[in-house]
């Protein structure tokens, strides 16, 4: 009896094994017919000269971005899953006033380019460090850190005043928009970062599980924001900004516009800034002060951990903050 | 699929890395050669991290009967009456990862399946090629060497700005594609790539005195420079080269320059 059911089971099994296999294998087989015979006319039509640039430019962005986006990760996990909250608490001063500006100038211990400093802040937040301080750190450390000041140097040769000027403008631009922050800021524009699990656990554990976690969720946030590069990067020649080069006024904000969309990382930006020699000195300032701040990319990092209305917000008082604060620091310096 | 979804992107993703650096140098293509170990560094841990992700699943999933599958819907239903609302607020933060995660794939499956190819021709042509920001000035001493190997960046800089007029008298020879301009005039085209190829800028030089081959053709010219314009003015540029020799090469595993 019992025997001839397992036979039955097992017969059962097969069947449909069989009938799995059969079914699934005639499917694949037209399909990839069908692929062989229209798939090399149907890519050749496509895969134009321009789709193809894009194509690369877009893996370009991505995979330059993979080992900046695993750094941030890895602190971020440690912090949450290792750092007790009394240490922040302990280090940065109890007044916010304070705090921002420590936590701008601690900026320069990340040396990584914009896409990891976004995770760092989201765990900063939820270990209890303000949002305001949180925020100023988020802002300066992908501009003023050692790596990207000696890039400028280079690429600026013999203009030390150039690094100064970027260090000061980026630097002012992080604790004032904290101090906006602070000020104006509203707690329920920004949406707690939370990981899959509980937030509380530490250990190696909770460091795989936030590693994991933090790292998929930025980096689809990542491949979006390359995409979002790319398109720009193939559908606005810059040969176009040739119209704008000769006054101030208008060259300005125009690269503090092309920084937002070229979305360079800031370790690579100076060079950039130092190629576009047809615009004034403090229009490349901007183009450095605005890049590591605001990008697409970046807009679609901080949507993906802080919220849609938060990243709007924010990034749009940035850009302007940032505008202002280079072209002050470009009139005093250059 | 659902629990174990995270571990196979991170494991995709990491393949991908280790498949441009480690068995092959078509990181090069996007990304400049200083990368490369952090890029190799990155897809092991990658692959590592997804690894011990999912054995972490599966030990969940055999001790604790799923708990870790049903952890988000427990979170929701917790608030008493508004179980449904903190599904939904939670539901994109699945076991597997969250759902955004999924454009992972894209990137990952061209680098394993069909690796865009460098940027050319049609990259430089869209941009009006730039000159790097200096003055004019003395520059050092060319290398030994005849002919003696440029990039097209260094001899455009020393043919534009270097009031030592250190070209003068030296055959030099330059690796690079072929793009045409109006007239039947062509030129020597090598793009620069600082971080990635999205930074990419353009250096060209006129090439005179040898047949122009089909764009996008790798060649290495050897020639002499041929002075043009004031220094340092635009009628400077671009540099000219009389060639006294163009041979087709294959495209070299760098297709890029550095600063």
């Amino acid at each position: 009896m019992h025997n001839q059911r397992t036979v039955a089971d097992g017969l059962r099994l097969l069947t449909r094994a069989v009938v799995h296999v059969v079914l699934g294998g005639t499917a694949l087989l037209a399909i990839a017919t069908v692929a062989s015979v229209l798939g090399p006319t149907l890519a050749l039509d496509l895969y134009t000269p321009p789709v193809a640039a894009w194509w690369t430019v877009f893996t370009a962005v991505a995979v330059q971005g993979v080992p900046f986006l695993l750094l941030g990760t890895v602190v971020s996990a440690a912090i949450g899953a290792f750092v007790p909250e009394r240490v922040f608490t302990r280090l940065l001063p109890r007044n916010q006033a304070l705090a921002v500006p420590v936590a701008g100038a601690a900026g320069v211990v990340l040396p990584g380019c914009e896409c990891a400093s976004v995770p760092v802040a989201g765990s900063l937040m939820r270990r209890g460090v303000a949002p305001a301080a949180a925020l100023a750190f988020l802002l300066s450390a992908p501009a003023i850190n050692p790596v990207v000041l000696v890039a400028t140097s280079i690429a600026f040769p013999g203009q030390p005043r150039m690094v100064l000027a970027r260090l000061l403008a980026s630097l002012g631009t992080a604790v004032v928009m904290g101090w906006l922050w602070a000020r104006f800021g509203r707690d329920d524009w920004l949406r707690p970062p939370r990981t899959a699990r509980d937030s509380h656990a530490t250990g190696p554990r909770a460091f795989v599980t936030g590693l994991q976690h933090d790292f998929l969720h930025a980096g689809g946030f990542l491949v979006l924001g390359a995409a979002a590069a790319a398109t720009f990067n193939i559908a606005v020649p810059r040969s176009v900004l040739d119209v704008f080069t000769g006054s101030a006024w208008t060259a300005v904000p125009l690269l503090a516009v092309l920084a937002v969309v070229l979305c360079v990382c800031s370790e690579a930006d100076a060079f950039v800034a130092a190629s576009l020699s047809a615009f004034p000195a403090t229009a490349r300032l901007a183009f450095m002060v605005v890049g590591p701040m605001v990008d697409l990319k970046l807009i679609a990092l901080q949507a993906g951990t802080f919220g849609r209305r938060f990243a709007l917000r924010f990034s749009s008082a940035t850009w302007l903050v940032a505008l202002s604060s280079s072209a002050l620091v470009g009139w005093w310096l250059l | 699929m659902r629990r174990y979804g995270g571990p196979v992107l991170l494991c995709l993703v990491g393949a991908a890395a280790l498949r441009i650096t480690l068995f092959s140098e078509l990181y090069l293509r996007y990304v400049q050669h200083a990368l490369r170990p952090y890029l190799i560094v990155s897809g092991i841990a990658l692959i590592l991290l997804g690894v011990t992700t999912a054995v972490l699943r599966s030990r969940t999933a055999d001790g604790e009967d799923g708990a870790d599958g049903g952890s988000d819907e427990d979170g929701g239903s917790d608030e008493d009456g508004h179980g449904h609302h903190g599904h939904s607020h939670h539901g994109h933060h699945g076991a597997a990862g969250p759902r955004i995660a999924w454009l992972l794939t894209l990137p990952a499956f061209a680098l394993l399946v069909f690796p865009p190819p460098a940027l050319g021709s049609y990259s430089a042509g869209r941009e009006a090629a730039q000159r790097a920001a200096q003055g004019v000035g003395a520059f050092p001493a060319l290398p030994a060497g005849n002919p003696v190997e440029l990039t097209l960046a260094e001899f455009s800089s020393r043919a534009i700005y270097d009031s030592g007029r250190s070209l003068t008298g030296r055959t030099v020879r330059m690796t690079g594609f072929v793009t045409h301009g109006s007239g039947g005039t062509w030129y020597l085209t090598r793009l620069m790539v600082t971080c990635c190829a999205a930074d990419a800028t353009t250096s060209k030089v006129e090439i005179r005195g040898e047949d122009a081959p089909p764009t996008d053709t790798w060649v290495t010219v050897t020639g002499t420079w041929h002075p043009k314009g004031r220094l340092g003015s635009d009628a400077a540029w671009p540099p000219v080269l009389d060639a006294g020799s163009a041979k087709t090469v294959k495209q070299p595993s760098d297709p890029y320059e550095t600063p």
